[in-house]
């Protein structure tokens, strides 16, 4: 089937098309330079037209998403919708069950959703889990920061025995990247201690989380993997933290990038939760410019913000500590799991106010993040959902952006704490964003960062994944009419997902199965087997599992999108 | 003042919902409107004239203005006056599951028994059930951890177990006996309770106040007792007599107080 997208506004960064009057074309599911005259035209007369969205971090699949259901049923009362002819029946809020997942994604014109932390021993569920969301395709990063083998690898500096062990296990577990969580924070979690800083020993491991970073690194790179490091750095939601940050960030520059389809050596992510300044939560305050200093310097780092989105929330990650130090300050109910020899997670509900000060100049940092970076294409649209805020509430993010009369009203209206006026400069920021910088942190600039060449754009061969928008930006003041900004991004006039048009006018229209991308890293196989016979009774000591049971086997991958690569190259 | 009445035609073996027939949304319907109403019955929706023959007199321009009296066995019928704001619901009937859930105002009259969850999560409104209520009266629901937030609960009968779960605020006034562990989590609010409760009242409270008048068979470990108190006024509420004041639940740090009339409860001194 052929279509033409006519009459649009396209803003297609990565092909650097700003605002231009044309008509997109596909066919078999790609984009495509001609159509025939049979071709299906869908109207979109000066509506706003973009690449599907790509999500560069979120938590939309395994155990924790769960266990979150689980234990916080409270949730799912929240966003109850009847099924449809079309649709399975949706609940749930910062937690929504999988096919509300994916219906909310495309509803606002995403089509590429990255899960940000898989661990290997729950990789298998984590795939059941992709396989019950609808219409996205879902690549997820394998935990390695908090690895037994890591951190012997680690200490030991052994960088090409750890390439070699990242490569069988992304294989093993169908995961597309390395993820690194608190390193050795959740493993100290194991004996009820966290690190703090990037030189606070693991207990009993002697390596610390600076070897465990610089070595993952360098893993990655000689491995030449399609993403970076993917780092949720030590201290993460403490004040003072900021140090930490730029430590981290600082440790990667001598590192050199090994890869053509990407511009960062390291991606750090939901940095609002990293960039905070004083010493307690009294004299707490923004620590986001010299954070920002720090990127507007070094063209190797990119990040997402996590941008709080002041709602009522639920937190969930492999940073176990962190998650307790949240319980013992909110005092609401709290989960916590050891993944034997890999993480640990934690879980605790959240309640973001405007009236609370800590939480208004946490939602101010981000904000000053995504208005300090200054290139958009190192900066990225997240609310580290559902820690921030859930994914829903990107378009209101949008708003913000866009207009600075918005945030303005907020501060002045008392919509947030007047704390934001003396521990953010964020009121003396005016910056405004245009429908190419959204553009670029929502679609290309992700896309980018994770080496995906068949998404996030609209060139010739590109998956057709395309949203189109009911606003005319030719026609609309987004710094007047940030309400109608807002509405139009949650609701998309049309999401196509290669080639299949899923939503039309904010509804569900048709469904299609999600697809898993997973990096095969190919050329080190003997290197693998080597390793192997290391890991081998070391696995069988220690893990409960049989390692049979432990693999990802190829039913639980309905729809595999494999990305070679040629080790090193 | 518009009056709308429901007679039962016949009983449903599978409960019938009544979320959407509130003082809320039906304050402006006509007859019509309610012949042609399809009402929730498990997985499908049957015709409410199948089950009711409704009455509609006068004329309402606003929830407030409406009389809703239900007649009949309504033993099978769920979420009677849930989430209504205002206006005035009779039940001339025991009542199923939810009633008065998430009540924000206005008032319901039961005049027979409810079943469990009665005023869940109730933010404001009267709810008075002339006979007894079952488990989680007042409660907030599974998992979540803020029960009735505001409004007033009397009980005529007895009540059931875990009474004002994670109570948040408002007043239960129970007149007669009450099960297990009437408080637990209880967060702030006042629960009267003026006959004998079975056992461990204020589990785990943190704050709020629970007045028991008749006698208690046991008291948590978490409970310090403090003094003999004649005449207290208890959050805002003047009680005659003497009673003993105990503060807790140590277990979570809290400053929850359960005062016991000290004539029904020498046992425990």
């Amino acid at each position: 089937m052929e279509y033409i997208i006519k009459n649009g506004i396209v803003y297609d960064p990565t092909n650097k098309i700003e605002g231009e009057k044309k008509d997109v074309m596909f066919k078999n599911g790609k984009i495509v330079d001609n159509v025939s005259s049979d071709a299906k035209v869908l109207d979109a007369t000066d509506k706003l037209v973009m690449a599907a969205g790509v999500d560069p971090h979120s938590h939309i699949a395994g155990p924790k998403l769960v266990v979150g259901r689980l234990y916080r049923p409270e949730d799912s009362r929240r966003g109850v919708k009847p099924k449809t002819a079309t649709t399975r029946a949706e609940s749930g809020f910062s937690i929504p069950s999988c096919p509300a997942t994916g219906y909310r994604y495309s509803r606002m014109g995403y089509g590429t959703v990255v899960e940000a932390a898989m661990p290997p021993l729950e990789a298998k569920h984590t795939h059941e889990e992709i396989v019950a969301i609808p219409n996205i395709d879902i690549p997820a990063l394998a935990l390695f920061g908090n690895n037994w083998f890591t951190l012997e690898y680690a200490k030991d500096n052994n960088v090409e025995d750890l390439a070699a062990f990242i490569s069988k296990w992304l294989k093993i577990t169908r995961g597309y990247g390395v993820k690194i969580v608190n390193p050795g924070g959740s493993e100290a979690w194991g004996w009820g201690m966290n690190v703090h800083g990037l030189d606070d020993p693991v207990p009993y491991w002697d390596v610390t989380s600076r070897e465990v970073i610089h070595t993952l690194a360098e893993a990655n790179e000689s491995l030449g993997l399609p993403h970076s490091i993917h780092l949720h750095p030590n201290d993460l939601g403490h004040p003072g933290n900021y140090e930490t940050t730029v430590g981290s960030m600082d440790l990667i520059k001598d590192i050199s990038k090994n890869s053509p389809v990407r511009d960062q050596t390291v991606h750090m992510t939901h940095i609002q939760y990293h960039s905070y300044a004083g010493t307690n939560w009294r004299d707490f305050e923004s620590g986001a410019e010299d954070i920002s200093k720090f990127i507007n310097k070094n063209d190797y780092v990119t990040c997402d913000v996590g941008q709080i989105t002041l709602d009522e929330t639920t937190t969930m990650t492999a940073d176990a500590p962190m998650e307790f130090d949240l319980h013992q300050l909110n005092g609401l109910k709290w989960a916590n799991k050891d993944i034997e020899l890999e993480t640990s997670s934690g879980i605790v509900p959240f309640i973001y106010s405007g009236r609370n000060s800590v939480h208004s100049v946490q939602w101010a940092i981000g904000l000053e993040m995504f208005l300090m970076v200054n290139n958009p294409w190192q900066i990225m649209l997240t609310t580290d959902n559902p820690n921030a805020g859930p994914f829903i509430r990107y378009p209101k993010v949008i708003s913000w952006l866009m207009s600075n009369k918005r945030r303005t009203e907020m501060i002045e209206h008392g919509e947030v704490h007047k704390a934001v006026g003396r521990k953010s400069s964020l009121a003396t920021l005016d910056r405004e964003y245009d429908f190419d910088e959204i553009a670029t942190i929502s679609r290309a600039a992700p896309a980018r960062a994770y080496g995906f060449t068949d998404r996030g754009h609209l060139g010739v061969d590109a998956r057709a994944d395309i949203a189109v928008y009911d606003i005319k930006p030719n026609e609309i003041d987004p710094s007047n009419e940030y309400e109608t900004i807002e509405c139009a991004f949650g609701n998309a006039a049309l999401t196509v997902k290669d080639g299949q048009i899923i939503v039309q006018d904010g509804e569900i229209v048709s469904t299609k199965e999600s697809q898993t991308i997973w990096a095969n890293v190919q050329g080190i196989e003997e290197r693998e087997n080597e390793v192997m016979k290391k890991v081998m009774p070391v696995f069988d000591k220690y893990y409960t599992i049989k390692f049979e049971n432990y693999l990802v086997h190829d039913h639980y991958i309905h729809n595999p999108i494999e990305v070679n690569i040629q080790a090193g190259k | 003042m518009k009056t709308i009445t429901f007679n039962q035609k016949k009983t449903s073996p599978i409960a019938l919902e009544f979320d959407e027939l509130i003082p809320d949304t039906i304050y402006n319907w006509e007859k019509s409107d309610f012949d042609k109403y399809m009402v929730p019955i498990g997985n499908s929706k049957f015709s409410l004239s199948n089950y009711f023959d409704v009455e509609v007199g006068g004329e309402a321009e606003s929830p407030a203005e409406v009389k809703m009296i239900l007649n009949g066995d309504l033993g099978r019928v769920k979420y009677i006056g849930n989430k209504m704001s205002d206006g005035q619901v009779i039940a001339n009937s025991s009542v199923d599951l939810h009633c008065g859930a998430e009540m924000s105002g206005g008032s319901i009259l039961v005049n027979g028994d409810a079943e469990s969850y009665a005023g869940r999560e109730m933010t404001g409104g009267e709810l008075e059930i002339k006979g007894n209520v079952k488990e989680f009266c007042g409660a907030s629901y599974i998992g979540d951890w803020r029960g009735m937030t505001a409004g007033m609960i009397t009980i005529h009968g007895n009540a059931g177990k875990q009474l004002g779960e994670c109570l948040t605020g408002g007043e239960i006034h129970v007149k007669g006996n009450c099960d297990i562990l009437p408080g637990i989590h209880m967060n702030k609010g006042l629960i009267q309770i003026d006959g004998d409760v079975t056992r461990w009242p204020g589990g785990q409270m943190q704050n709020g106040d629970i007045v028991i008048n008749g006698t208690l068979s046991r008291f948590l470990e978490g409970f310090n007792q403090e003094e003999v108190v004649i005449d207290p006024t208890i959050a805002g509420k003047s009680f005659s007599g003497k009673y003993i004041k105990f503060t807790g639940d140590i277990a979570r740090n809290g400053k929850g107080t359960i005062w016991l009339a000290a004539n029904k409860n020498r046992h425990l001194l």
